[in-house]
C-alpha cells in the first residue's frame, strides 16, 4: 500500500537536480514503456511507469529499496515511443545516482576481475557499454576494477579479455562450453567432414534479440541438427569457440542478435557483428567457405524469422557439398 | 662436477634466435664454464654425423629453434628428440611456428611459385622450382618442404618453451641459468623466461581506458604519438594478447606489438584473442561505420596471427578441410 504521508518532496528535487532526472513530473504515466519494456520478458514485476510514479510521488524508502531501479540496461527501447518523449533510462540513472550517494547499491550480480592475472590493458574499460570498468592501482600494478553498481552483467569484458581475466556467474565460458558440447553434440565429424549424414548448426542466441518463446521453440523444432545456445548479448560470443565449434563438428555457426539500434546492452549486437564480419574475413583467406558463419539480425518486430534464417543456413551448406561433388 | 652437455640447432629459421644466444655476450664466458657445446650448427663446427653418433639421452640439453619446414628439420628434430634429455622448443618458430607458419595459408606449393616465380625481383626465365626432394649429383641432397609448416610440439614432444622472436637476451640468460639451477618447469605452460600478465603490463605508455576509434591505420599511414596507447590512437597492438617478457622492445622502439611472445597463459588461440581487443576499441555506432572499421584492417591473418597461424584454431580448420593427409591432433580448447 502506498501512503502518500510516506511522500518526500525533497526525493523528487534530488532527482531532478541529477542530469537527465529533470523530466521526472512529465510522465502521465500512460504504461507505454512498460509496454515496450524487453526486462519485462524476463521479469514481470519491473515496470518503469510504476517506479517513476512512486518517484513522482517521493516515495524515497521505496523507490531506492527496490531492486527495479539497477534493472534498466539503458536500451531506450521506451524513449522513440514515450509520448511525453522522457528518457526513461536517463530519469533510472538519475534515481540510481541518489541511490547510491544514500548507500544503497545494486543486488545484481558484478562482472570479477582476477587481479593476479590483469595486465591493465583497457581493452574492458573500453569496451564495457556502461563506462562500469576503471584501471586503479595494485602495489606496482594497474588492474581493472568493476563498478558493480554501474555494471549490468552482459558479460561482454568477458568475453572482450584478452587474458581471461574476467568472470561472471552466468553464462560463463565453462557454462557455454559445456552447452555446446552437451550430449556430445559436438566432437563428433560434421556433415562437411563426411561424418554426420545432415548439416548441423551451432546457433548462438541473444537473449534479448528473441521477443517471444514461440520464436525460440520453433527453432528448437529442428530437432538435433540445430544446437541452440543462449548468450546474455550477442557482443558476448567469443570466436575462440566459434572456431572451435566448426573444429569440432558444427557445420556451421549462426549469431543472432538484435536490431543495430535495439541491442538491449547499448552496443553489444555492434560487438557481434564486428566479431563475425572479421572471422568471415579470416575464415575467406584461409579458404575456408564464409558461408559457414553468420551474423543475423532480429528486429523487435519480427516474428518467427529465426528459424527460417536457420533452414536457409542448413541449405546453404549443404549446397556447399552439393558445388564439391559437381567439381 | 661434469659440465652439463648444450645443444643449439636451427630447422626453419631466419637465425635471430642464434643471434639472440650470441647476444648473451659476456654471459657466454660463464655458460661455458658450466656446460660444453656438444653441437650448434650456426657457430661452431658439428655436422650431424656427430649427432648421429651420440647414444641417446647423452645431450643434456637442446634448445632448439625454428619451424619444422622441410624433412630434414622433421628428421633432426626426432633425433635431437632422442638424444636430449631435455629438449627445449627455443624461439617462435618452435614454438609456434612463427612467421614461416603463415605460409600454411597457401600451402608449400604457392610458397614456392611465390618465391621463385612471381615475388619482385625474380628473374627466372627457365621457370625452374626446386623439386619437393631432390638428389643432386655428387650425392648431395636437397630436402623436400613439407605439405604444413609446424610447431616442434606438433611432432616430438618438448620439455619447456622459450617464446619471442627473437626471445629477449636477458630472457635467455634467465631461461638458461633457470634450467641449471632449477631444472624443468613441472607445471603450467612450461614457459622460460617470461614475465606474469600480457604486455600491458610492462607497456610505458598512457591508456585514457575509454578511447574508442572509427578505423584502423597501418604503421606506414602515419607517425606514432610515442606517450600515447597504440590501440587509443588507432594502430593494431597486440600487447594485450601477448606474454609479457620482451620487456617492451618494440613499444619502446614506436612500433606496435605484433605479439612474438604468444598468447598470455590459458588462451588457446592467440589470434581470437587479438580480435576481441581489437573490436573492443571500434568506436562505430552504426553497421555501416562497423564496415568502415572491419575494411581499415588488412590482411587479417597476417595481423592477427602473424605468429601463431601454425597452431591455430583457424589453421587446424582449414587443414581439416584440404583434408591433409599428415594430420596431427591439436589441442582443441575453448580461449579459457
Amino acid at each position: 500500500m502506498i501512503r502518500l504521508s510516506q511522500a518526500d518532496h525533497t526525493f523528487i528535487e534530488q532527482i531532478m537536480a541529477e542530469p537527465g532526472g529533470e523530466n521526472l513530473l512529465t510522465c502521465w504515466s500512460c504504461g507505454t514503456c512498460a509496454a515496450t519494456c524487453l526486462v519485462r520478458r524476463f521479469d514481470s514485476s519491473f515496470n518503469p511507469r510504476l517506479t517513476l510514479h512512486q518517484a513522482g510521488l517521493g516515495l524515497r524508502g521505496l523507490v531506492l529499496s527496490s531492486s527495479e531501479i539497477w534493472q534498466c540496461s539503458a536500451c531506450d527501447a521506451c524513449y522513440p515511443r514515450c509520448p511525453r518523449q522522457i528518457h526513461i533510462s536517463e530519469v533510472m540513472g538519475a534515481i540510481r545516482s541518489v541511490a547510491i550517494r544514500e548507500g544503497f547499491h545494486s543486488p545484481g550480480p558484478s562482472a570479477l576481475v582476477d587481479e593476479q592475472v590483469c595486465s591493465g590493458c583497457a581493452v574492458c574499460t573500453r569496451v564495457c557499454p556502461y563506462e562500469a570498468i576503471d584501471r586503479v592501482a595494485l602495489g606496482e600494478h594497474m588492474v581493472a576494477h568493476v563498478n558493480a553498481d554501474k555494471c549490468m552483467h552482459c558479460g561482454i569484458c568477458m568475453a572482450s579479455c584478452p587474458s581471461g581475466a574476467i568472470t561472471l556467474d552466468t553464462f560463463s565460458d565453462t557454462e557455454l562450453v559445456s552447452r555446446m558440447f552437451a550430449d556430445g553434440w559436438l566432437g563428433q565429424p560434421g556433415y562437411l567432414d563426411g561424418g554426420s549424414t545432415i548439416p548441423r548448426i551451432l546457433v548462438f542466441v541473444c537473449q534479448w534479440s528473441v521477443r517471444t518463446d514461440a520464436e525460440l521453440q520453433r527453432v528448437y523444432n529442428l530437432g538435433s541438427q540445430v544446437r541452440v545456445v543462449n548468450l546474455p548479448c550477442s557482443g558476448r560470443v567469443d570466436p575462440a569457440m566459434i572456431l572451435t565449434a566448426l573444429n569440432d563438428g558444427a557445420d556451421g555457426v549462426l549469431l543472432a542478435g538484435c536490431q543495430e539500434g535495439e541491442c538491449h546492452y547499448k552496443r553489444g549486437t555492434l560487438l557481434g557483428r564486428s566479431k563475425v564480419g572479421l572471422l568471415r574475413a579470416l575464415l575467406a583467406q584461409a579458404g575456408i567457405a564464409q558461408e559457414r558463419l553468420a551474423f543475423v539480425e532480429l528486429g523487435a518486430f519480427d516474428r518467427y524469422v529465426l528459424s527460417g534464417l536457420v533452414q536457409k543456413m542448413l541449405h546453404s551448406i549443404e549446397s556447399l557439398v552439393a558445388a564439391a561433388v559437381l567439381e | 662436477m661434469d659440465k652439463v652437455k648444450l645443444a643449439v640447432y636451427w630447422a626453419g629459421a631466419c637465425g635471430g634466435c642464434d643471434i639472440a644466444i650470441v647476444e648473451l655476450g659476456e654471459h657466454l664466458l660463464e655458460l661455458a664454464q658450466v656446460a660444453d657445446i656438444v653441437f650448434w650448427p650456426c657457430a661452431m663446427d658439428f655436422k650431424l654425423a656427430d649427432v648421429e653418433a651420440m647414444s641417446d639421452g647423452y645431450i643434456d640439453i637442446t634448445l632448439f629453434n625454428g619451424s619444422i619446414r622441410t624433412d630434414e628439420d622433421l628428421h633432426v628434430a626426432k633425433l635431437l628428440r632422442s638424444r636430449s634429455r631435455a629438449l627445449i622448443a627455443f624461439g617462435s618458430c618452435a614454438t609456434e611456428g612463427c612467421v614461416p607458419g603463415l605460409s600454411n595459408v597457401r600451402g608449400s606449393d604457392y610458397a614456392l611459385e611465390r618465391a621463385y616465380l612471381e615475388a619482385p625481383g625474380t628473374e627466372n626465365t627457365q621457370g625452374m622450382l626446386p623439386g619437393r626432394a631432390s638428389n643432386l649429383p655428387d650425392s648431395l641432397h636437397l630436402p623436400g618442404l613439407r605439405p604444413q609448416v609446424r610447431a616442434l610440439q606438433d611432432v616430438v614432444t618438448v620439455d619447456a618453451f622459450v617464446r619471442g622472436c627473437p626471445p629477449n637476451y636477458e630472457q635467455v640468460w634467465k631461461a638458461i641459468n633457470q634450467l641449471l639451477t632449477e631444472g624443468l618447469p613441472r607445471s603450467g605452460e612450461r614457459l622460460l623466461g617470461v614475465d606474469p600478465r600480457s604486455l600491458c603490463d610492462q607497456c610505458p605508455r598512457v591508456r585514457i581506458g575509454k578511447i574508442r576509434v572509427p578505423r584502423f591505420k597501418r604503421i606506414h599511414e602515419a607517425i606514432p604519438d610515442s606517450e600515447q596507447c597504440f590501440l587509443e590512437q588507432g594502430f593494431i597492438c597486440a600487447g594485450p594478447a601477448t606474454h609479457a617478457g620482451c620487456s617492451a622492445a618494440c613499444i619502446k622502439a614506436n612500433m606496435p606489438c605484433r605479439g612474438c611472445y604468444g598468447p598470455p597463459e590459458g588462451v588457446r588461440d592467440q589470434g581470437s584473442a587479438i580480435l576481441d581487443a581489437v573490436v573492443a576499441g571500434f568506436a562505430g555506432q552504426n553497421d555501416a561505420a562497423i564496415q568502415e572499421a572491419l575494411a581499415s584492417i588488412v590482411d587479417p591473418i597476417g595481423t592477427f596471427y602473424r605468429y601463431s597461424y601454425a597452431v591455430s584454431l583457424l589453421n587446424q580448420l582449414a587443414e581439416h578441410r584440404n583434408a591433409q593427409p599428415e594430420a596431427v591432433a591439436v589441442h582443441a580448447e575453448p580461449k579459457r
